[in-house]
């Protein structure tokens, strides 16, 4: 009965279809009083173009659309005028035609060609499943071109985008293999890992971000509010970054280079004592250091284990069309060394790519190959603290040549540069994504798109000890092996339907996609003892275990996820002023519960273009003003171990059974049929203006994101679960902010333009509840970070009413007439010997602003940037700095000139308090560049440039730069393990044929 | 137009029919629906109470019964080991319901309760057999002995009975789980097995379940105030007349690296080993680094953990073997050469004020049982050469020189009841007014029992002997075995002063429930003193 009923509807559908088809093609054979082609520069027609007519003084204001032939028509105007017609379409700029009579019998034959788009209201604004101009836009979503982006030596694509978008929180250290912390519109999830934006890579969904070369990008979209996110459903609450790779248009050819080469050095280090100091220093406390660590030598050991690093980047690409074919290939290599040595990332990139029309270009196929190779080297993380600690009165070497190392002392004392020359940690990723795409118009304005894509990556991690490695001791070298296989497979199909009745413009999108993420499928393996190093960990058969040691077979588990969704989206335009959006998906996951594997993913916006609007005409001052309101739900489910939902056994260790150890198997994890993501539901309300003819424009966003849901693990009383923790759904965050972009070009002479973009946000986050009626969490202690005397002392407190990221530590209470530093208890009162009950509230690690200031300069053939960025009102916990100001320590590891000023009996300077707590704001001059073009034969051009990067930093932050990690749990800690900025100087070149 | 549109709605409902499934195949776990099938599985799904046990028995267990007493110490050596007062507040007698060990302890110990519930429900799907009979009995004998540490420990706690109770457990006064206690020994002791030996070492048998109760029924007095000395002599003496067990000629065998089943008198023990059956960290926490290369320890120890002076001037029988278990006074290499270490005057003694402080000495290594405190209020012993060398250090569990050098554990089981104890404990039932018993024709008296552990040790044989004296019996035999705290409580010694503690509150003979235990579930009452 209801199957039927559909298939009613679905005929009236069909009907209604064909009727106003047939009526289009009819009224088309009558004579037409206008008529007229839109062509793109190269004669090409365009099809799907708005052609709209309109006589002020009769009221009048029609609109139409070319056909395939870029053929449009207007019949049975009124006599009379002045008619304007304005011709506009997606890419281009729109033309205003004017002052023209309708006389009867008289036709009108107009020839439109259409420049490609440069003004930032014709810009193509790349949303979920379609393109849209930025106009006709009602959510927040800020697109950063190519020419705006970051220049730099950058690995991956986010680094691009560092300071330029309002409401992205980036935070990277100059680790070439750290790809940093993303956060956009504050951290709205307790899970470490599952705070990044989804990434949607040229319509691939969750397509990894290494596979894309920085040089092949040509713009990226941030969407931002719930409104444009919601369509990306259960994975799009941290928002979507949408990136679009160049690729061949119809009738174009182009060949281009761009090459550069880097120096980079560490941009500021940390102040230790000399070899003559620390000896001074000790010297005038009646102290002195034990024999073995002092062989008269002044090594700087942060100074040994950093580095000039050389860094070049090239990319080779090519795009051609050959008749209804586009092409293209680049290539792209960069080699980044790191600034600590042994530490370096070698990218090769392939990317290739087919586009072909056939049938009357009914049909659009559209294929590419991606493929990424990465090889890393690392180090291990005590490099960093051993940098500052280690004595600098030993040599790197003894003088037989071995490396000075006392391994009598406490276990994380080894000598930094024995810790890179005798350990290896090499990774290797290849990365292979197939996608195929095909594009079928069924008849005007209904189009099918049929997407399939395979990414199949293969991690490879490989690990050295050697002989000589403080960390694997007298295990005469020792030799860990994995390999992990990684695939995606998605096939996503939607149907478009775009179409213009009068003043009605109707854009409809139906979808269904299925996903399955197949990770983990690996194994490890690993052996000691080999007759020497020379094979590293080439070939673990080698080696020769002590009898007991057994082999590290590592935790291997195969992970299957699949996602199917449902999607729908309505965008109606009224009279190009009115704009009405609402979008749904319906998400299934199998990671998550039983009960809750099904939700649905609403959205509902709306605009209102002013500058449209009869009673604005008289402002000719303003080009845009829109205002824009939404509201939508999405998920976060990233992060998420695909079967956390259900009851898993597994080796709980091994126990004595009849002589010998066996597996004991154990459940690790218990079932939760109920869990699901966490829900977001935003509020975004919006303004867009544009004044004066392009001199000023910008827009200012306010948001109200709520998450609800959020998923942490609770303690379970066993005696009804099978283990004591169990991940659930409770917990509820709250961001709110406000965002500006501000942009203005002051001077735009033919020999000289100035372009300012200024962006500032701020983002104000709070923890509503950790719990719910099922699970009750008065606040989580966080950030352990031990140090001397202070193991399983928390730093941080995840608590109703606070931020993430909320310090909660001892209270300094100044110095006692010793010296001696003294800590607030519980009562208030000064004490020496503080307990983990004396701790207190001190800050929060939120930024309040965070702002960037990009300025381009042009003149003639001349181009110079500068590009300024900024984080204010962020708490830092110095715990690097707190740990080594140990006057007493100073005859086991160094100190820093900070220590000079403590009473050398303070033996509770080191105390982790809120002394340490600093402020992390800072400006940075980010990017100078200079760059100058040359005009060559054939519109050619070769550009050359210099750039700097990272130039000077203001700041009070202690440490070696207060750009620390903002992701995860606990932001804002610096704790001895941080690689060193960079700064950088390029010189590099872009040549286009 | 209209076919095309059809095709293409077609293609999209059928999406929508056939791809709607979410079940996809777990494929390197075990799940409920495949776990547990074979009876090799069975065997493995008994393993996590072992596993449970071993994980805390030796550290955090361990510190809760003897931190608390004059047999261990982790002092602080320049905020080194301070670690928010956690050893310093169980020295002092001074914990709180929020202390962290005690929370880890207690969610050990009813961890461990609660995996031999699941385990006994997982077995009621099994096929009836006497091996399931007997591996029920093992289950439920352990739980008994996981409640009897819990009981021990925190006096008054909830008694679950079975897996699954959806019903926050209130608190049971300790009288009841006493009983609890008695009665899930009592059913489980007819199916347990009697073989000793590899097949049982590290599971319990007929005769832990005996030296169990034994323990029970010695403590019965101070548990619910009832004596019930007979029935512990009588329980012995289950054990005594079967003749599995016999003092292992060796002491320090008992304790080394390749202890295992061969050792005759362990009648139930936690198994380590430093790579699959981690857990012991004695030589981790004991050690000094300066005897590291003399004992081939593959890693450094951290110098932290010794007796107390009081304590280790028990050790005072002539030709008394236990007396080596201590490393106390000047040290030496095996050739006989002192242990040194390079210094300077100032490095040796931070205080140290003349005018040559820089001058190197070469200082040969002390172990003084004296601990002069350096920051009273961190009971801190200063981090110079001479705090670090302060306290008298155990070999008990002698230094492993295959310990696995990055987690530092060791291959030393740890016995849970062993022969001396069970002699130990008779010879007590009868001083508290039980009747000395005969054993297979030889009548027990005290003397008797402990000189049986006396002539192992190679120390003077005893006419007789008093409650006082067998209390230092049980100091020198079972020290560092968990047992020091239990019996100072029983002999009414727990609020004597040693070390630096003065405190002699009784409420500390019970830990607090901890705090985080309480949120969790409100029907748990506070301990007397906490509240």
């Amino acid at each position: 009965m209801q199957k039927q009923k559909q298939k009613c509807r679905m005929r009236q559908f069909f009907m209604l279809l064909i009727l106003s088809m047939a009526s289009h093609w009819g009224i088309a054979q009558q004579a037409a009083m206008v008529n007229g082609i839109v062509q793109d520069a190269t004669g090409e027609p365009i099809a799907g173009a708005t052609v709209r007519v309109v006589n002020e003084a009769a009221n009048i204001d029609r609109q139409t659309s070319t056909d395939k032939q870029g053929l449009f028509q207007f019949e049975q105007l009124p006599e009379g005028g002045p008619y304007a017609f304005v011709v506009s379409s997606l890419g281009y700029e729109t033309q205003r035609l004017e002052g023209y009579r309708v006389v009867r019998g008289e036709r009108i034959s107009l020839a439109i060609k259409l420049q490609e788009g440069t003004t930032e209201l014709d810009q193509i604004v790349v949303v979920g499943y379609g393109n849209t101009k930025r106009e006709n836009l009602v959510g927040a979503v800020q697109s950063v071109n190519e020419d705006d982006f970051n220049t730099g030596v950058f690995s991956s694509p986010g680094q691009l985008l560092q300071g330029k978008v309002a409401g992205l929180n980036i935070t990277k250290s100059g680790d070439p293999n750290n790809r940093g912390a993303i956060i956009l519109r504050g951290p709205s999830t307790l899970r470490d890992g599952a705070q990044e934006p989804f990434y949607v890579i040229d319509g691939v969904p969750g397509a990894s971000i290494d596979l894309v070369a920085p040089d092949d990008i040509v713009s990226i979209d941030v969407l931002k509010d719930a409104s444009s996110t919601a369509i990306y459903g259960a994975r799009a609450a941290n928002g979507v970054i949408m990136i679009t790779t160049r690729k061949a248009a119809m009738g174009q050819t182009r060949l281009s280079y761009s090459a550069y080469t880097a120096a980079e050095q560490v941009s500021n280090a940390i102040e230790m004592l000399s070899g003559p100091q620390l000896r001074q220093y000790l010297e005038a406390n009646g102290r002195s250091l034990a024999a073995s660590d002092d062989d008269g030598s002044d090594t700087d050991w942060q100074k040994e284990v950093s580095r000039t690093g050389v860094s070049h980047n090239h990319n080779l690409s090519f795009m051609g069309t050959a008749a209804k074919t586009a092409y293209g290939a680049s290539i792209n290599y960069l080699s980044n060394e790191g600034i600590i040595r042994g530490t370096s990332l070698e990218r090769f990139n392939l990317r290739t790519n087919i586009q072909h029309r056939q049938f009357d270009d009914r049909l659009k196929l559209n294929f590419s190959l991606v493929n990424s190779i990465t090889n890393t080297e690392d180090v291990h993380d005590l490099v960093y603290s051993n940098m500052l600690k280690y004595l600098p009165t030993v040599a790197v070497k003894k003088p037989d040549g071995t490396y000075s190392e006392d391994w009598s002392r406490t276990r994380n004392y080894l000598n930094p540069v024995s810790l890179i020359d005798n350990n290896s940690f090499d990774g290797k990723v290849k990365t292979l994504l197939a996608s195929g795409q095909a594009e079928v118009d069924i008849f005007d304005g209904l189009k099918y798109t049929l997407n399939i894509s395979a990414q199949d990556e293969q991690v490879s991690n490989n690990i050295y000890y050697n002989s000589l490695s403080g960390l694997y001791q007298n295990a005469n070298g020792r030799a860990v092996r994995n390999t992990v296989n990684n695939t995606k497979r998605i096939l996503e199909t939607y149907l478009n339907y775009d179409r213009l009745f009068g003043a009605h413009e109707v854009k409809l999108l139906a979808g269904y996609s299925w996903q399955e993420d197949k990770f983990g499928d690996g194994f490890q393996t690993s052996n000691q003892g080999f007759v020497s190093d020379d094979l590293g960990y080439n070939n673990p058969g080698l080696g020769d275990p002590p009898a007991g040691v057994p082999v590290d077979y590592g935790n291997m588990r195969i992970q299957t996820q699949r996602i199917i969704s449902f999607y729908g989206r309505a965008n109606y335009t009224l009279h190009n002023k009115y704009l009405l959006q609402a979008s749904i998906r319906r998400d299934g996951s199998s990671a998550f519960g039983t009960n809750n594997r099904w939700g649905y993913f609403p959205a509902v916006s709306a605009g209102w273009l002013l500058h449209n609007e009869g009673f604005m005409q008289d402002a000719t001052a303003v080009d845009l003003l829109k205002l824009r309101a939404g509201y939508g739900v999405s998920g976060n489910s990233q992060g998420f171990d695909a079967f956390t939902a259900t009851l898993l056994y597994g080796s709980a260790q091994r126990f004595y059974y009849d002589g010998s150890f066996i597996n004991a198997i154990g459940p690790f994890q218990n079932a939760n049929p109920d869990l699901k993501w966490e829900r977001t539901g935003m509020l975004n309300i919006g303004v867009d203006f544009g004044l004066f003819n392009g001199l000023v424009s910008g827009s200012i966003d306010w948001y109200d994101k709520r998450t609800s849901d959020l998923i942490w693990t609770y303690p379970v009383s066993t005696t009804q679960y099978f283990v004591n923790q169990l991940t659930a759904n409770a917990g509820e965050v709250k961001n709110t902010g406000v965002e500006v972009l501000l942009n203005a070009a002051p001077l735009r002479n033919s020999n000289f333009t100035w372009r300012t973009s200024l962006n500032f946000s701020h983002n104000t986050n709070e923890l509503i509840s950790l719990s719910n009626d099922n699970f009750e969490l008065p606040l989580i202690y966080t950030a352990y970070l031990g140090g001397k005397g202070q193991s399983g002392n928390s730093s941080q407190i995840v608590q109703e009413g606070y931020p993430i990221g909320t310090f909660y530590t001892w209270r300094y209470a100044g110095k006692n007439e010793e010296g001696v530093t003294l800590i607030y208890d519980r009562e208030g009162n000064p004490t020496t010997a503080p307990t983990s009950d004396d701790f207190a509230f001190a800050g929060n690690a939120q930024p309040k602003f965070i702002y960037g200031w990009n300025n381009t300069f042009r003149y003639k053939n001349f181009d110079f940037n500068f590009f300024l960025r900024g984080v204010s009102g962020n708490k830092i916990m110095n715990a690097t700095l707190a740990d080594l100001n140990s006057p007493g320590e100073a005859t086991f590891s160094n100190i820093p000139v900070f220590t000079l000023d403590e009473a050398a009996n303070d033996n509770n300077a080191y105390l982790l308090s809120d002394r340490y707590i600093e402020s992390g704001s800072y400006l940075r001059l980010d990017n100078a560049t200079l760059g100058y073009t040359f005009k060559l034969k054939n519109a050619s051009t070769l550009r050359l440039y210099t750039s700097g990067n990272n130039l000077f930093v203001i700041t009070d932050y202690r440490g070696i730069d207060p750009e620390i990690n903002m992701g995860g749990l606990t932001p804002g800690i610096d704790n001895g393990n941080y690689y060193p900025k960079t700064r950088s100087f390029i010189f590099g070149l872009n040549v286009i044929f | 137009m209209k076919k095309s549109m059809k095709i293409c709605a077609a293609l999209l409902l059928m999406g929508a029919a056939s791809c709607t499934d979410l079940d996809v195949p777990i494929e390197s776990e075990y799940t409920p629906g495949n776990f547990p099938t074979t009876p090799e599985s069975f065997v493995a799904a008994t393993g996590p109470i072992y596993t449970q046990l071993r994980s805390r028995y030796a550290v955090d267990y361990w510190r809760l019964q003897e931190h608390s007493t004059d047999a261990a110490i982790i002092p602080a050596r320049g905020g080194n080991y301070d670690d928010g007062g956690r050893f310093r507040t169980l020295h002092y007698h001074t914990w709180n319901p929020d202390h962290i060990i005690v929370k880890d302890v207690w969610e050990w110990g009813f961890g461990g309760i609660n995996t031999c519930n699941r385990i006994l429900n997982l077995f009621e799907s099994a096929p009836e057999s006497e091996t399931k009979a007997m591996t029920v009995a093992e289950v439920r004998t352990m739980k008994a002995l996981f409640y009897f540490f819990m009981m021990d420990l925190f006096g008054n706690i909830p008694i679950i009975r079975a897996f699954g109770e959806t019903d926050a457990p209130a608190t049971a006064p300790r009288v009841e789980v006493f009983a609890y206690i008695e009665e899930e020994l009592k059913a489980a002791l007819p199916d347990l097995s009697t073989t000793v030996g590899q097949l049982t070492y590290g599971r319990p048998t007929k005769f832990a379940a005996y030296a169990l109760l034994q323990k029970l029924y010695l403590n019965a007095e101070y548990y619910t105030g009832t004596p019930r000395y007979v029935e512990s002599v009588e329980m012995g003496d289950h054990i005594l007349a079967e003749g599995r067990y016999s003092l292992d000629a060796d002491y320090m065998s008992i304790f080394a690296p390749d202890n295992g089943a061969q050792i005759q008198e362990t009648i139930l023990a936690v198994p380590y080993d430093a790579n699959v059956a981690e857990g012991n960290h004695f030589n981790r926490y004991g050690l000094h680094t300066a005897i590291q290369e003399k004992y081939e320890l593959p890693f450094r120890p951290s110098i932290a953990l010794s007796t107390i002076a009081d304590y280790y001037a028990l050790f005072n029988l002539e030709g008394d073997v236990r007396n080596d278990t201590w490393l106390a006074g000047k040290q030496y290499n095996w050739d006989g050469t002192p242990i040194t270490i390079s210094t300077t005057k100032k490095g040796l003694d931070e205080t140290y004020e003349g005018a040559d402080g820089t001058a190197p000495i070469e200082w040969h290594l002390e172990f003084t049982p004296e601990m002069p405190l350096r920051f009273p209020a961190t009971m801190d012993i200063g981090n110079d050469v001479l705090g670090q060398a302060r306290g008298v250090r155990s070999i008990k569990y002698y230094p492993d020189k295959n310990a696995n050098p990055s987690t530092r554990y060791q291959n030393n089981d740890m016995p849970v009841f062993r022969l001396a104890d069970v002699y130990l404990m008779k010879a007590e039932a009868i001083l508290r007014g039980a009747a000395a018993t005969a054993v297979n024709g030889e009548l027990q008296t005290p003397a008797l029992l402990v000189n049986k552990i006396r002539e192992r040790a190679h120390a003077p044989l005893v006419e007789s002997v008093s409650l006082g004296e067998l209390l230092d019996e049980r100091a020198r035999e079972l020290a560092w075995e968990g047992w020091r705290r239990n019996d100072l409580i029983r002999f009414g010694r727990f609020e004597d002063s040693w070390g630096y503690k003065t405190d002699s509150n009784p409420n500390m003979r019970l830990y607090p429930v901890p705090t985080s235990e309480r949120t969790l579930n409100p029907n748990l009452d506070q301990n007397t003193g906490y509240q």
